[in-house]
C-alpha cells in the first residue's frame, strides 16, 4: 500500500525533473535530427540507433539522478520524515527505482516510435526484419537502463559526497551495463533479448537488494 | 516484557548509546506520563537528539529497553508510529514539493484518504497559519515557515505524542514567538509533548517537567518549581534607595549575606547564603535597614531562575 503512495510520489518528483524533460523531448528530437541530417549509418535502421542511444544517454542521465537525489536527500535527512511513518525502507528504494524507471520506458517508447516513423517513411513500409532488430534493441536498451538505474541507486545509498555517487555510479553504470549489450555483439549463438533480459534482472535484483540490505541496516 | 502503569506513555529503562567510541547515552532512564510538556535540556550533543531518534525509531541498535504505552518499541515500531508526531531538528523536503504537496503525502503515508485527509490538511494547515503559503514551493520558504510546515506535517495524524527536537532552533525572534505559541495551545489542548532544546527559556514557560541532560547523563528531572526550589543556590535580594541616600556596603556584616553586588549608586543585589533561610534572612536585612534609616524605595527578593539551575547542574558535572 504504501509503496504504491511513494511510487505515485517519486513519479510526480521525477517526471518533472530536467533530466526527464531531456530524455523525453531531447531524444525524439535527436532521433528526427539524425535524419535530416543524414548521417552514414550504413544498413543500421534509425530505429536501432535511436535504441542504443536512448540505453546509453537514458542510462547515465537516470544513474546521475538517482544517486544524487538518494545522497541528497539522505544528507538532508528527508528520510527522517518518511521513516517514522508507517513506511517500510525497501518500500522507499524500490519506489524510486520504479517511477525513475518508468520515466525511462516512457522516453524510450516516444523515441523508438519516431525512429520507426521515420524508418517506415524513409523506405516506404515496415520491414519485419526492422519490426525484429528494434524490439530486440528495445529490450537490450531496457536491461541496461534497468542496471543503470539500480547502480544509481546502490551508489547513492552507499556514498554520502553527491560528487563521488554521480561519477561512480556513471562510470561503474555504463561499464556494467555494457556487458548486456556488448557481449551479444561478439557472442552469436547468444539472444540478444533473452541474455540481456537475464544480466539485466540478475544485475538489478543484486544491486537494489545489497542497497536494501545497507539502507536497512543503516542508523539514522 | 510489557510495562504495564497506565499513566506512563514513554519509559526508559537504562537505555545506552554507543557512537563507536562515543557513549552518547549512558543509562538513562526517565518517564513521561500522558499530558505531559517535557523540555529535554541540554548543551549541543548531551544525547538529546539520539534519545528521540530511539524513540521515533530512527535508531535501533541501542541497549536497554524503552517503552511506548506498555510495549517494547524495539518490537512495535510499525505499531507505534501512528500514535507519534515527530518535528525533527533539520530534515529537509525534496524541493519540488509543495507545501501542499508534503501535507498531502505525510497524510496518505498516516493511512488517511479522501475528504478526510483534505480536511486534515485544511485545519492543520490553518492551526500552524500556512493556508496562505500552501501553494507555495518549500524551496522558497523561509526558516521559520519550513518549521511550521515541519510542525504541520507531525500534526496531521492527530498524534498521541509530539515530539519535537528543537523546534525554537535558528528562528528570528518573532517566529519563535509564533511557534512557542503553537506549542502552549497544544499543551493546552492535553497534547503530550517532548521538546529538547538547549535554551532554557524555550522551555521554561511551557513545561511542566525537566530533564536535564548531559554528556549522555540525565543529570535532574522534576517541574521547573521542584528544580529551582530543591537546588540550593540561594536567592537574591535587590534593594533599591532614594537617589540621595547612599547604599550600605556595611550591609555585608550580616550573617546571611554572602556577596554584594552594586549595580548604581542607589541600588544592590545581595546574595544569599543558600543554607540561610529567606525569611530569617528578610528579617535581619529589613531590621537593618530600619535601623539605619534608610530611604527605601523598591525591595524585592529574586529566586534563582531555572537557568541558573541549569547552569549549576551542567557546570558541576563538566568539573
Amino acid at each position: 500500500m504504501n509503496l504504491r503512495i511513494l511510487f505515485v510520489d517519486e513519479l510526480k518528483g521525477f517526471y518533472k525533473s530536467k533530466v526527464m524533460l531531456i530524455l523525453w523531448f531531447g531524444m525524439p528530437f535527436l532521433t528526427l535530427l539524425m535524419h535530416f541530417l543524414n548521417p552514414d549509418l550504413g544498413e543500421l535502421p534509425v530505429s536501432i540507433l535511436v535504441a542504443l542511444l536512448i540505453s546509453s544517454i537514458g542510462g547515465t542521465l537516470s544513474a546521475a539522478l538517482l544517486s544524487t537525489s538518494i545522497a541528497n536527500e539522505k544528507s538532508h535527512h528527508v528520510y527522517d520524515l518518511f521513516l517514522v511513518k508507517p513506511v517500510s525502507r525497501y518500500s522507499i528504494l524500490l519506489a524510486k527505482y520504479f517511477a525513475v524507471y518508468l520515466c525511462l520506458i516512457i522516453a524510450t517508447g516516444i523515441s523508438l516510435i519516431t525512429g520507426l516513423i521515420i524508418d517506415t517513411c524513409t523506405s516506404g513500409s515496415l520491414p519485419e526484419y526492422i519490426i525484429q532488430n528494434t524490439l530486440d534493441s528495445l529490450s537490450v536498451s531496457l536491461a541496461a537502463m534497468s542496471i543503470s538505474c539500480s547502480i544509481g541507486i546502490f551508489f547513492g545509498i552507499l556514498v554520502s559526497s553527491v560528487p563521488v555517487a554521480v561519477i561512480l555510479s556513471v562510470y561503474i553504470g555504463n561499464q556494467v551495463s555494457a556487458v548486456s549489450i556488448l557481449t551479444t555483439t561478439f557472442i552469436d549463438f547468444i539472444n540478444p533479448s533473452m541474455f540481456s533480459i537475464i544480466i539485466g534482472v540478475i544485475t538489478t535484483v543484486l544491486f537494489i537488494g545489497i542497497s536494501i540490505i545497507v539502507f536497512n541496516r543503516k542508523q539514522f | 516484557m510489557n510495562s504495564n502503569k497506565t499513566n506512563e506513555l514513554i519509559e526508559f529503562q537504562n537505555v545506552s548509546k554507543n557512537y563507536k567510541n562515543l557513549l552518547a547515552l549512558d543509562k538513562i532512564s526517565f518517564i513521561i506520563n500522558k499530558g505531559d510538556v517535557f523540555g529535554y535540556i541540554g548543551p549541543n550533543g548531551a544525547g538529546k537528539t539520539t534519545t528521540i531518534k530511539i524513540i521515533v525509531g530512527l535508531i535501533r541498535d541501542y541497549s536497554g529497553i524503552v517503552y511506548f504505552n506498555g510495549k517494547d518499541i524495539s518490537k512495535n515500531h510499525y505499531l507505534i508510529h501512528k500514535f507519534i508526531g515527530y518535528h525533527p531538528q533539520d530534515a529537509g523536503f525534496q524541493d519540488w514539493r509543495t507545501v501542499n504537496h508534503v501535507m498531502y503525502t505525510f497524510g496518505l503515508l498516516s493511512g488517511l484518504k479522501g475528504n478526510v485527509l483534505e480536511d486534515k490538511i485544511q485545519k492543520t494547515l490553518d492551526f500552524v497559519n500556512l493556508l496562505d503559503e500552501r501553494n507555495k514551493k518549500v524551496k522558497y520558504l523561509s526558516g521559520g515557515t519550513l518549521q511550521k510546515l515541519r510542525l504541520a506535517q507531525a500534526l496531521i495524524n492527530e498524534p498521541e505524542i509530539l515530539i519535537l527536537d528543537e523546534p525554537l532552533s535558528g528562528l528570528d525572534p518573532s517566529s519563535r514567538y509564533q511557534i512557542k505559541n503553537l506549542i502552549k495551545l497544544l499543551s493546552k489542548q492535553g497534547k503530550t509533548i517532548l521538546f529538547s532544546s538547549h535554551i532554557l527559556s524555550d522551555v521554561q514557560d511551557v513545561a511542566n517537567k525537566v530533564g536535564i541532560l548531559n554528556r549522555g547523563k540525565i543529570l535532574r528531572i522534576g517541574t521547573p518549581e521542584e528544580l529551582q526550589n530543591e537546588f540550593n543556590i540561594g536567592n537574591e535580594i535587590e534593594i533599591e534607595y532614594a537617589n540621595d541616600n547612599e547604599i550600605f556596603l556595611n550591609i555585608d556584616s550580616l550573617a546571611c549575606i554572602q556577596t554584594i553586588d552594586k549595580l548604581a549608586s542607589y541600588k544592590q543585589v545581595l546574595h544569599l547564603k543558600p543554607e540561610f533561610n529567606l525569611d530569617s534572612a528578610i528579617n535581619q536585612i529589613l531590621s537593618f535597614l530600619i535601623h539605619n534609616k534608610s530611604k527605601i524605595r523598591n525591595f524585592r527578593t529574586i529566586k534563582p531562575s531555572l537557568e541558573d539551575v541549569y547552569l549549576k547542574y551542567v557546570k558541576g558535572d563538566n568539573q
